[in-house]
């Protein structure tokens, strides 16, 4: 199976910690015993689920839910294993603790599209040794056989009578709960692969779902930070007196990442904050703009003597390049980009003596409950976390940062306290995918099969900047934690000199069958953070690799779609993929005057996608009608996520496509807020249809791999449209 | 003092005059189905009705709503009691992350209680302050479109349909999961 591309870049976070003599641990694994509170009577085989006297079966979410589906997704499982209705699960998100790690990963987080791949089986062992146990426990109270004893829609069925699971609860928590009880077959599942509403459609189509920023205790200040307009810039001095008359102001106080007003609330800390005068030390980034970064990559482009990390070698590399029939070249480029998650960054702390309570919207509770015990001085065991739903995760609520911040302000000002971050604070504090400048080369033979396949990258690591965000948190308690800091400090210029972050390899040549391979990745960093950003690696490689892919068709005369199936011969998920969208898009088939179709195929997280963009031209206006998609996911647990999901990645995809991009000034982000940083809105939305392989095998990733494809298809319409081949991002045309 | 109806009850607030509608309603009146997106009335994650109009409420001071009646997603329908669209959003599965939904039911509630058949360009243009990150557009076109035809929108007295709000009773009611 293949690996996500997370689990890679925590294998390269960890071997890197390890090679400067750390071993990268976990000081806050939660508490011992199961990973939630007793109930009085409760049945609680295992960390994910408890049933009560009365009935109740509460499932306890490992994974958090940031608008994926995963709380309907796993909840489903449980449902099929312990025979209950979905609907009819208490399911709340589960706290820190070893037993909620993510058994891809080894931490407690969700990320790199895995959540139900990695749980798909462990989660219905869990229920359906817990189905086993009410069996017995049943077996044994009502002195039946065992093969007399039934579960249906959630109750015990013997013969004509029937009961409620909690009237075997008593019984059951004295008897050993079996272990690899048999799980439900493929042929019987009647919740897994049914189309069903998402279960947390009606809390949240009626604002009664809890995000992190809805969070309220008693005694709540609010909180605004000002940081510096360099990020990452250090704090030389500060004047708060104007803000402290300010109406409302409390406090304020210095943080690692600036300076933060605590006010009575949001309002007058947001306003106060306006009336701080701040001076920032200079850094290096400072130095950087979007033209110089762009001059530096592309000298570097050119610089043999730079030879980069190898990410991928095969056969005899590149060697060969100029023996193929025809040989062709090309320049791409993908800017940074923001997430802008829509529910802005906040943290609310509740402080308690030497213990803390901390809300917040997490993609891992560890991470953040470790971002609260470093940066607000608790023991791992005093700090409680209390995850709520995600406004919107796509990589960004991964680093913890928030929490950092606002364990700081609560424990310097002794209050309890509530950060929000505001859209500016967002747009200008990201952790950014990436930019990357890629010269892409291939030698094709007369028959349209690709040869050689050469890549050369220039452009930031993400995994270094996740060292410097990370290493704190993630830190074991017995390292001084003035070593820790020291060493995060040294952070991504140190990883960069000896480590190819594998994200920047990932989807840029694995989906073909040519032989000879070589990819190599120059760092060039100006500083400025980067960080996961929904589907990594693969946002900007498939555009590169796509965009390629039908150049070199055309080189050679051939269809795009028939060069894409005879090149991609033992990729048989992709293949699928790919003839499914050509049929129901009518690849080939005569569109509406000045339509065209655009086509793209990728393989991410474990699934293939393949995308049909239907594109017209107004003037320099490029009109996405319609995206088709195809995806090969293994085992589909609800359908209709699925689908929601792959529209919801070319919605992404799109507003990246056409709009996303982050500039710098002097090492100031130049984007703000939504006016000069859009997001796709309804009437440039594109009709999207979706359409499922299927497949009886594992399931696989559906969060990130709807995304990669959309970029290419739409510029490969594009092209067909115009004649122009766009080959940066965000797709301009002259 | 302002005094202003929210959700049907009279209420009074004494507080910073330039303090936004958005976060008295959040914070003073613990109200959270209100979402704070921008600040700049860019994103419509904050609408609310203000006399029956689709507004954003970020950028409304609490001093330009005296006398006005106020309308959250929690006047809107309750889990117990929907409103049509609120039953459709569910029908339909709208919601992803579900962060900027109660803005989009207020936007669309809106456009229905005035045009109870709205074309797609209606629907469009009543619908295009509102950002949804995770692409839920489709689906939020499908379920107003569902609701308009059966006419189940222009018909249901609103007025009966909102929970009387008792800013003395809404309390702390949030001590999230343990």
């Amino acid at each position: 199976m293949k690996k996500s591309s997370m689990t890679r870049r925590l294998f390269l976070l960890s071997t890197g910690a390890a090679a400067t003599g750390l071993i990268v641990g976990c000081s806050t694994a939660g508490p011992k015993g199961k990973g939630y509170s007793a109930i009085a009577g409760a049945f609680e085989p295992n960390s994910f689920i408890q049933i009560t006297p009365d009935h109740q079966v509460i499932f306890y979410l490992p994974s958090s839910e940031m608008g994926q589906g995963i709380l309907d997704g796993l909840t489903t499982l449980i449902a099929e294993e312990l025979r209950v209705q979905p609907t009819a699960i208490d399911v709340r998100q589960a706290s820190l603790h070893q037993d909620y790690k993510n058994p891809e990963m080894g931490m407690q987080a969700t990320g790199g599209s895995n959540a139900t791949r990695a749980q798909f089986l462990p989660l219905r062992q869990a229920a359906a040794d817990t189905a086993a146990a009410i069996r017995n426990a049943a077996a044994k109270q009502l002195d039946q056989p065992l093969d007399k004893i039934l579960l249906a829609d959630g109750n015990v069925v013997v013969g004509d009578k029937s009961y409620g699971f909690g009237d075997f609860v008593a019984v059951a928590a004295l008897m050993p709960v079996p272990e690899n009880s048999p799980l439900r077959s493929p042929a019987q599942f009647d919740q897994i692969g049914r189309e069903r509403p998402r279960l947390d459609a009606l809390d949240k189509s009626t604002g009664t779902a809890e995000f992190g920023i809805d969070a309220e205790v008693e005694n709540l200040y609010r909180a605004a930070v000002v940081r510096s307009p360099v990020l990452g810039a250090a704090l030389e001095s500060f004047d708060a007196s104007a803000a402290l008359k300010q109406s409302g102001v409390v406090d304020v106080v210095q943080i690692k990442s600036g300076v933060a007003v605590v006010a009575q609330s949001y309002w007058q800390a947001r306003k106060a904050a306006t009336s701080l005068e701040l001076k920032w030390e200079k850094t290096e980034l400072g130095s950087w703009s979007s033209e110089s970064i762009y001059k530096n990559f592309t000298d570097s482009l050119n610089d043999s003597s730079q030879k980069g990390l190898e990410c991928c070698n095969e056969g005899e590399g590149d060697k060969l390049l100029n023996q193929s029939e025809t040989m062709v070249a090309a320049d791409y480029y993908a800017p940074y980009l923001a997430h802008a998650t829509m529910e802005p960054l906040n943290c609310t702390v509740a402080v308690e003596g030497d213990s803390c309570k901390i809300y917040v919207g997490t993609q891992s509770v560890q991470v953040s409950a470790g971002a609260a015990v470093y940066y607000g001085d608790f023991d791992a065991d005093k700090v409680k976390m209390h995850p709520a739903f995600l406004g919107g995760g796509f990589g960004r609520r991964s680093l913890g940062d928030d929490v950092a911040e606002a364990v700081a302000i609560a424990k310097q000002s002794g209050r309890n306290i509530q950060l929000v971050w505001s859209r500016e604070d967002d747009m200008s504090n990201d952790f950014y995918r990436p930019a990357a400048l890629v010269r892409m080369q291939a030698g094709v033979s007369k028959q349209g099969l690709i040869e050689t396949w050469a890549v050369r990258r220039v452009g930031p690591n993400i995994m270094g900047h996740m060292v410097d965000a990370w290493l704190e948190v993630l830190a074991p308690d017995y390292l001084n934690k003035g070593f820790t800091d020291w060493l995060s400090k040294l952070g991504h210029p140190l990883f960069n000199r000896f480590v190819a972050d594998a994200s920047n390899g990932d989807g840029i040549y694995g989906d073909y069958d040519t032989p000879n391979k070589a990819v190599r990745h120059v760092t060039q960093d100006p500083g400025l953070r980067t960080g996961f950003w929904r589907s990594v690696g693969h946002s900007s490689n498939a555009f590169f690799k796509e965009s390629f892919i039908d150049e070199l068709a055309q080189r050679a005369g051939i269809d795009e779609l028939q060069f894409r199936l005879a090149n991609m011969k033992n990729n048989p998920r992709l293949t699928e993929a790919t003839e499914l969208v050509a049929a129901k898009a009518g690849w080939g088939k005569p569109l509406p005057e000045g339509h065209f179709h655009g086509l793209a195929t990728h393989s991410s997280f474990g699934s293939a996608v393949a995308q049909i963009a239907e594109v017209s031209i107004k003037g320099t206006q490029i009109i996405v009608h319609k995206v088709t998609a195809a995806i090969h996911c293994g085992m589909v647990v609800n359908p209709e996520i699925v689908r929601d999901q792959v529209e919801g990645g070319i919605m992404y995809g799109l507003t990246a496509a056409l709009y996303g991009e982050i500039t710098l000034v002097d090492g100031v982000v130049q984007q703000s807020n939504f006016h000069n940083y859009p997001m796709l809105r309804m009437a440039d939305a594109p009709e999207v249809e979706v359409h499922i392989v299927e497949s009886q095998e594992h399931p696989e990733g559906v969060g990130e791999p709807g995304l990669p494809p959309l970029a290419p298809a739409v510029a490969n319409a594009v092209f067909k449209a115009s004649g122009q081949r766009l080959r940066d991002l965000p797709l301009r045309l002259g | 003092m302002i005094n202003f109806q929210l959700n049907n009850s009279p209420v009074e607030v004494d507080i910073d005059p330039d303090t936004p509608l958005l976060w008295v309603v959040r914070d003073h009146f613990k109200l959270k189905g209100s979402k704070f997106g921008c600040g700049m009335g860019l994103c419509g994650a904050c609408t609310m009705h203000l006399n029956g109009e689709a507004v954003r409420t970020c950028t409304l001071p609490i001093s330009a709503v005296q006398g006005a009646v106020i309308t959250s997603i929690e006047g809107l329908g309750t889990p117990d009691n929907l409103h049509p669209l609120q039953q459709a959003w569910v029908e339909h599965s709208v919601p992803q992350c579900g962060y900027c939904q109660s803005g989009q039911l207020m936007s669309a509630s809106a456009l229905l209680a005035k045009n109870p058949n709205p074309s797609d360009d209606d629907i469009v243009t009543a619908m295009n302050g509102n950002i949804c990150r995770c692409g839920t557009y489709s689906k939020i076109k499908s379920a107003i479109k569902s609701v308009s035809k059966s006419g189940a929108a222009a018909m249901r007295n609103k007025e009966s349909m909102v929970e009387t709000f008792d800013p003395a009773t809404a309390n702390l009611k949030r001590e999230a999961n343990s």
